[in-house]
């Protein structure tokens, strides 16, 4: 056939890197609205639930009785079972339905009930519910400060530069799992730096990140992953119990935490069992609201490339955002991992939670370039910084960033790589040089700093981790070594965890330490002009970029 | 009690920490009804912090950095008593979040158990690492060493579940 | 991305093919009873420089005793129902770089596979448990590496290569490198870990294929094979 040249230029888009597959739902490929996803149902008898989703309580297998024993408010079950699923979707949507109202049927519905209500909505209702149901008031933003090499010093500086552009949590991660330690305190030291009261975390296997919790390394945790199947659930290598007492433990420390799990993870893999990975997701979201958790990560996270590839796979995304605050929870709405090449793409998936806002757009926004982000790539990073600071002014959007001055922003990260060196002397950690620190405030990305020697990193760790060094450690490290408003700044996360009141739904501090949350400050929106809306004194921040021209110079 | 009002109590006990309303109310008020916190008293950390204790005694209001430079503070009491656990999950039903309320009880409880100890019994609690028994004398250690009633029937329930769902360790 | 597409639609195929069998179909039983003779350059794949795999199934494999051995875990379909990775290198190759990066540092490498799991940490984990060095690696056949010690969690590692379509042939040789000097007492710097942000976009459906397939030859009561290695 001779070619067509607009096919040839069409071939040659960013889109056409990415994959795409026809669903395939007797795998469970297929994001939502399978045929072969269970009817809802549910009896309840002596207040012990005896059927659900069609499924006998002898057929029930671990995670349906978790979710039939703890998650469902059961004195109204039956009533909204029983009610058609449509109306449920309009008044999710509809502003003169308050959130409460709505919470008292949601609350009572089963995983299949609250797949088969969502799925009627359009992604514009989708939006319309999530700005009413949010549990925070203020929208709110999360950043990722990672590296390549795991170097601490540069987590340090991108973390210190995340929290001075609005980011209220930062999480890191790890390239190889020993390093986790290291960059915790990488983490938390440069956040601090930055703006006093950001909430940190570092994503590492289950029990390791509890360790590090308790040591006072970090403030919250997040990576607590729960599936939809059971197999899969035994290959994350825990149980809805095990889940549910996992939450106790961090509570039991002081420690915020929320879940994680997204759509595509039981068809990523393998058992999926032939449900729609919606249906799936939804089971996961009320396993999580049965432990207790006060919130959820989701929106497909790691797992999106799977949904991304299927019809109504963004779609799916924002929807089960949705159900996680349906369910009273904090929602941190993923938009973090890279699924697709194409600019166009990645903006149109990110609209769906920047334009309602979230209690975390991003969960989270890579605060350094895209190489460097271990989370295997993001959808937005630090590259992208002005164009998100763009967009929020030119739609009148809070996403949680504000416009930053070059000299400020150099001033900030150097001061944070000082107090990180500070910090690794004060413990004993093998020297951050003056090198090092220089190369940490200029830099782009880890490209841009000295290689250090890593085995003496992984023995010095090691070392650490087997006395019992911890965050007033730290503390004292930051005050020997002249940072004594820094010491504060960690000393005062230290004292959260004395008072809880961050363990609520949806918590976050102001510079100040102030704690917000669906407590005190719970979303209210109920149409034009209510809920959220900016002070005069923010939406001047968000419009003041730096390099927009001045009228009066022309 | 027989078997079977023995597991009728469990669950209940169970249900209850876990935030179910039907069976929460019926609590008997005792004197500690007096001192009930609510939503309006939120956050705690800032309207009360006097009456805020870490778990070793410390006034929250009287923490100071010094005192950590100085050595009287210590790891130890960076930590949430349980009196003030029990005040968040008043705050927690004061806004209608029963489950979030029945996680930090269970929390409550489980402040008395040591670190390296907890971490022992979450690992525990993973799919094929116990056996039914092991799960059960976590359970009576639960119980009887720390007084965390409800944990430990939370993980006698656990341990039926895995012997259905075959996830006990398999030698 | 024609050729991915191509591929995809090729797996699609085998995969509901499979599927229409339905249940009367047990291939993994069949084939784990007797020698399986796989050839790397099979399925329209990649020529292999090693020539035929060929794995053959020789009981329920024992706890090692031997200090110097490092044991490598193959997933349930492994070099016979999937002959290469995700990016088309031959398993016959990769099994052949990683045990030669273990004999370069004068260790042994056994091979085992493991049927309860498809994960490759759990996979990785089994090997350690079952080396006598407490030194493993887990493979899946799209690529996806692990390097564990038994001592460690079975989601933690010693190191992690999450990555698939990064894995090359001078990885999987460095990697079984390491391993083997873990197996020594040795510190070894870690592989330099790779990343590329848009390897999911392109990979992780197909990915999610080729789990699927996988894991359709799980058998969670099956214990640990040994597994004799021979190129032809």
């Amino acid at each position: 056939m001779k070619r067509s040249k607009r096919f040839e230029v069409l071939e040659n888009r960013p889109i056409h890197q990415d994959g795409f597959v026809k669903p395939w739902p007797e795998v469970g490929l297929v994001a939502m609205e399978s045929s072969l996803d269970p009817v809802p149902s549910i009896k309840v008898e002596n207040g012990r639930v005896v059927e659900m989703d069609g499924k006998r309580r002898e057929e029930f297998d671990m995670i349906d009785s978790f979710i039939a024993d703890y998650a469902i408010k059961l004195d109204n079950a039956e009533n909204v079972a029983a009610m058609d699923s449509t109306e449920i979707a309009r008044k999710i949507c509809d502003i003169n339905v308050p959130r409460d109202e709505v919470l008292k049927i949601t609350l009572s519905m089963t995983p299949a009930k609250i797949n088969e209500v969502v799925c009627k909505m359009s992604v514009l209702e989708i939006m319309m519910g999530l700005t009413k149901m949010r549990a925070r008031k203020t929208p709110s933003n999360q950043a990722h400060a990672t590296n390549l090499r795991d170097n601490t010093v540069e987590i340090a500086a991108d973390a210190a530069e995340a929290s001075f552009r609005g980011f209220d949590e930062e999480e890191t991660t790890v390239g190889i799992a020993r390093y986790a330690p290291m960059n915790a305190i990488g983490v938390l030291v440069g956040a601090q730096t930055g703006r006093p009261g950001v909430l940190t975390q570092c994503s590492v296997e289950e029990a390791t990140e509890l360790a590090m919790g308790m040591r006072g390394f970090t403030t919250y945790a997040e990576t607590v992953s729960v599936y939809g199947t059971e197999q899969v659930f035994m290959d994350g290598d825990d149980t809805p119990y095990s889940k549910a007492f996992l939450a106790s433990c961090y509570a039991s420390r002081g420690l915020k935490m929320r879940f994680t799990s997204g759509t595509g993870s039981e068809v990523q893999m393998g058992f999926a069992e032939g449900k729609s990975m919606l249906y799936l997701e939804a089971r996961c979201i009320f396993i999580t609201k049965g432990a207790g958790s006060q919130g959820i990560q989701n929106g497909s996270v790691s797992c999106c490339g799977v949904p991304a590839g299927v019809p109504s796979g963004v779609r799916a995304m924002a929807a089960e955002n949705l159900i996680a605050t349906l369910l009273d929870l904090e929602c941190a709405s993923s938009n973090d991992q890279s699924f697709t090449h194409s600019d166009l793409r990645r903006s149109a998936r990110t609209l769906m939670q920047f334009v309602p806002g979230t209690d975390f757009i991003c969960s989270g926004y890579s605060s350094v370039p895209n190489y460097d982000n271990m989370f295997a790539g993001s959808n937005w990073d630090a590259e992208d910084f002005d164009d998100w600071l763009v967009i929020q002014r030119d739609l009148k959007l809070d996403g949680g960033l504000r416009p930053v001055k070059e000299d400020d922003v150099i001033k900030i990260r150097n001061k944070a790589a000082k107090a990180c060196q500070a910090v690794f002397r004060g413990l004993g950690l093998p020297a951050i040089t003056d090198e090092e620190v220089e190369a940490a405030t200029y830099a782009h990305g880890s490209k841009d700093i000295p290689e250090r020697n890593v085995n003496e990193d992984l023995k010095a760790i090691e070392e650490m981790m087997a006395g019992d060094t911890s965050g007033i450690d730290i503390i004292k490290a930051l005050y020997d070594g002249g940072f004594p408003d820094v010491a504060e700044a960690v000393f005062n996360m230290q004292k959260q965890k004395v008072a809880g009141d961050y363990l609520h739904t949806a918590a976050i501090l102001d510079k100040n330490f102030h704690v917000i949350s669906a407590v005190n400050e719970p979303n209210d929106y109920h149409g034009p002009q209510t809920g959220y809306q900016m002070t005069e004194e923010r939406l001047n921040e968000i419009n003041d970029i730096p390099w927009a021209v001045n009228p009066e110079d022309y | 009690m027989d078997q079977e009002q023995m597991m009728k109590a469990i669950v209940e006990e169970v249900m209850k920490a876990m935030g179910q309303t039907a069976v929460s109310s019926a609590a008997v008020p005792s004197p500690e009804d007096r001192n009930k916190v609510d939503a309006g008293s939120y956050p705690l950390g800032e309207k009360i912090p006097d009456r805020i204790y870490s778990r070793t005694g410390k006034r929250l209001s009287d923490m100071k950095l010094e005192d950590v430079i100085n050595g009287n503070l210590t790891a130890a009491d960076m930590r949430i008593s349980p009196q003030t656990m029990e005040m968040q999950a008043q705050v927690a039903e004061s806004v209608g979040r029963e489950n979030l309320a029945g996680n930090l009880r269970r929390a409550a409880e489980l402040i008395s158990v040591p670190d390296d100890r907890l971490i022992e019994i979450y690992n525990a609690l993973r799919p094929y690492r116990s056996s039914k028994q092991e799960l059960l004398d976590i359970a009576d250690e639960l119980s009887k060493k720390y007084n965390c009633t409800v944990c430990s029937a939370f993980v006698r329930d656990a341990a039926d579940v895995y012997e259905k769902r075959d996830r006990l360790r398999q030698d | 991305m024609n050729i991915d597409q191509e591929e995809l639609r090729n797996i699609v195929a085998d995969v509901l093919k499979e599927m229409d069998l339905g249940g009367e179909e047990a291939p993994a039983q069949v084939s784990a009873a007797s020698r399986t003779t796989v050839s790397a350059a099979s399925a329209g794949r990649t020529e292999s420089a090693s020539g035929q795999l060929i794995l053959t199934e020789e009981g329920e494999a024992k706890s090692g005793t031997a200090v110097d051995e490092v044991v490598l875990g193959i997933t349930p379909a492994f070099g016979i129902y999937q002959t290469s990775t995700i990016i088309g290198i031959p398993h016959a190759d990769v099994i052949k770089e990683i045990m030669a990066g273990i004999e370069e540092e004068g260790m042994k490498c056994r091979v085992v596979r493991v049927y309860r799991t498809a994960d490759v940490s759990f996979v990785g984990h089994d090997a350690a448990v079952l080396s006598g060095s407490g030194v493993g690696i887990g493979i899946q056949s799209k690529g996806t590496t692990v390097i564990h010690q038994k001592d460690l969690p079975p989601l933690s590692n010693l190191e992690l290569f999450s990555q698939a379509p990064l894995i090359d042939l001078p990885t999987y040789r460095q990697l079984g490198k390491n391993a083997a000097k873990y197996a020594k007492g040795e510190s070894p710097n870690p592989v330099p870990v790779r990343n590329d942000q848009m390897a999911r976009p392109k990979y992780q459906a197909i990915a999610a294929l080729l789990h699927i397939k996988e894991a359709e030859h799980q058998d969670v009561k099956k214990k640990p094979q040994a597994v004799r290695v021979e190129f032809k």
